[in-house]
């Protein structure tokens, strides 16, 4: 693990711990429905503030805590055009099965690539460390991912260019 | 299986079988690369196979040369073209060759079909080439005429719905051109990561291959050809091979021709197989990234649980 990524995981760890503190909390707009506040949006005292940790200005994350809910977005490291397009694909992938993965977002939030949202019922089924470590592992291992693919992808063209071009040597 | 094979399997094997185990009745429409479709058929008698191409750009091949290349290849087998089809070649199979070396390089020559009716424009080149070659070779580079510093024509062949390639023989040169259409992103940005490759390779390990140039927009050649479109979209691609006098030698320029020929299938193959591949890593970590996730459930064991007797509690739906 390089130098910056630990402090900025450890960040995320504590910000992300300290956030997922949630009740269960009946909707105050309308009677007898109980959603997630930070989506909602009805009652504005409900909602605490966003808090943003970011490595660098393509590495952040962004998490939005409210009463009952907390919103995850995490913008992954894109550093050329193959990476944006490996990145997209993968977190397309992913939101494809949001549903197997509970926690993840279909729709990310404007900005960033991919989001989840933790709900009261969530952390009353799960474990909320366990929670949080997955989240922690899934920035780590999506970074180690998107580089090796793009190693991958470079040693099949080279090798594919070098075949090619031997028999004409 | 890295490199594509020149010839089609499927005729190869089917005229192998036929020969080996004698007539039988045949009635097969074979689909090759580029739209390039044959009929395999015995339309007169179980003996007698009758062998069509239906190329695209037939009429393009024919004016340059197609014919005179086709005829020598099959000279005696030529039969007129079957309705529908372009070119068609007739084998008997009781007038085959008596040894079995001659038999195979029959069928080698016939499931070549495709690569050289492609061929000739590619040979129509290399001959100008030498032509302007030995032209060149009597004046120094100051005093060359217009006609011979300049180099040929330039061949086009239209051989798919939007793509084409284009050929153009110089004195000291060949240039071969492709251009290639990139369906969606990230077939472009495969694409160009797949051809920065092949510009390097020379520079890096192959010194001797053709030289590889890429760009989005028409290269300079190109200028005044009609059909060749400019959008500067950028999801039209040309690849430059330049061909050096080195591949084009005579006991050289088959080969040459066979293998340039296969390289836009080659290159949208390996782009469709990195993408697959890539597919198929992500749904691995996609697992993996979920037994993350199920380990934050606890473990809710349910037992079985039993009374004294042995008798076990089942719940009322």
């Amino acid at each position: 693990m390089s130098q910056s990524l630990r402090p900025y995981l450890q960040c995320v760890r504590s910000s992300l711990t300290a956030a997922l503190s949630l009740s269960n909390f009946a909707s105050q707009a309308s009677e007898r429905h109980n959603v997630p506040e930070i989506e909602a949006a009805s009652s504005p005292e409900v909602l605490l503030n966003p808090l943003t940790v970011s490595r660098n200005e393509n590495e952040k994350v962004l998490i939005e805590p409210s009463i009952n809910s907390v919103r995850i977005s995490i913008k992954i490291k894109q550093a050329d055009e193959i990476e944006h397009i490996l990145v997209h694909k993968f977190t397309r992938f992913l939101t494809q099965r949001a549903e197997a993965f509970f926690i993840l977002r279909r729709k990310p939030v404007k900005g960033y690539d991919i989001s989840f949202l933790i709900t009261n019922f969530h952390t009353e089924e799960m474990l909320k460390h366990k929670l949080v470590d997955f989240i922690i592992q899934f920035m780590e291992e999506v970074d180690k991912e998107i580089s090796e693919m793009k190693l991958f992808l470079n040693a099949r063209a080279r090798f594919v260019a070098e075949s090619f071009l031997t028999p004409f040597d | 299986m890295l490199l594509l094979d020149y010839q089609n399997v499927l005729i190869e094997s089917i005229l192998k079988d036929r020969f080996a185990q004698g007539p039988g009745s045949i009635d097969q429409v074979v689909s090759d690369f580029d739209g390039v479709t044959f009929h395999i058929s015995t339309p007169e008698t179980k003996s007698k196979i009758l062998i069509s191409i239906s190329v695209k750009c037939f009429p393009e091949l024919v004016q340059y040369g197609a014919q005179a290349v086709l005829e020598r290849e099959y000279g005696p087998f030529i039969v007129a073209p079957e309705n529908g089809y372009d070119f068609s070649v007739q084998v008997d199979l009781e007038a085959l060759p008596e040894d079995q070396e001659a038999q195979d390089d029959l069928i080698r020559r016939i499931s070549l079909l495709k690569r050289n009716a492609m061929a000739a424009p590619f040979e129509q080149a290399f001959d100008e080439f030498q032509h302007l070659q030995a032209e060149a070779s009597k004046y120094t580079s100051e005093q060359a005429p217009q006609g011979v510093r300049e180099g040929g024509e330039v061949r086009a062949i239209h051989y798919r719905e939007e793509e084409a390639i284009y050929i153009k023989a110089s004195h000291d040169r060949v240039t071969v051109i492709f251009s290639t259409v990139f369906r969606e992103e990230t077939d472009r940005i495969f694409g160009k990561v797949f051809l920065q490759e092949f510009v390097d390779a020379r520079r890096r390990a192959i010194q001797n291959a053709p030289q590889v140039l890429f760009q989005n927009k028409p290269p300079l050649e190109l200028q005044g050809i009609p059909g060749v479109n400019d959008s500067g979209s950028g999801d039209i691609g040309y690849i430059t091979f330049v061909l050096f006098p080195r591949h084009l030698t005579n006991q050289r320029r088959a080969e040459v021709i066979s293998h340039i020929q296969t390289f836009r299938d080659y290159f949208h193959y390996h782009i469709k197989a990195s993408k697959a591949f890539i597919h198929s890593r992500m749904r691995r970590r996609t697992a993996d990234f979920l037994q993350v996730l199920r380990r934050a459930r606890p473990e809710t064991e349910e037992k079985e649980r039993k009374t004294a007797s042995g008798r076990t509690f089942k719940v009322q739906g």
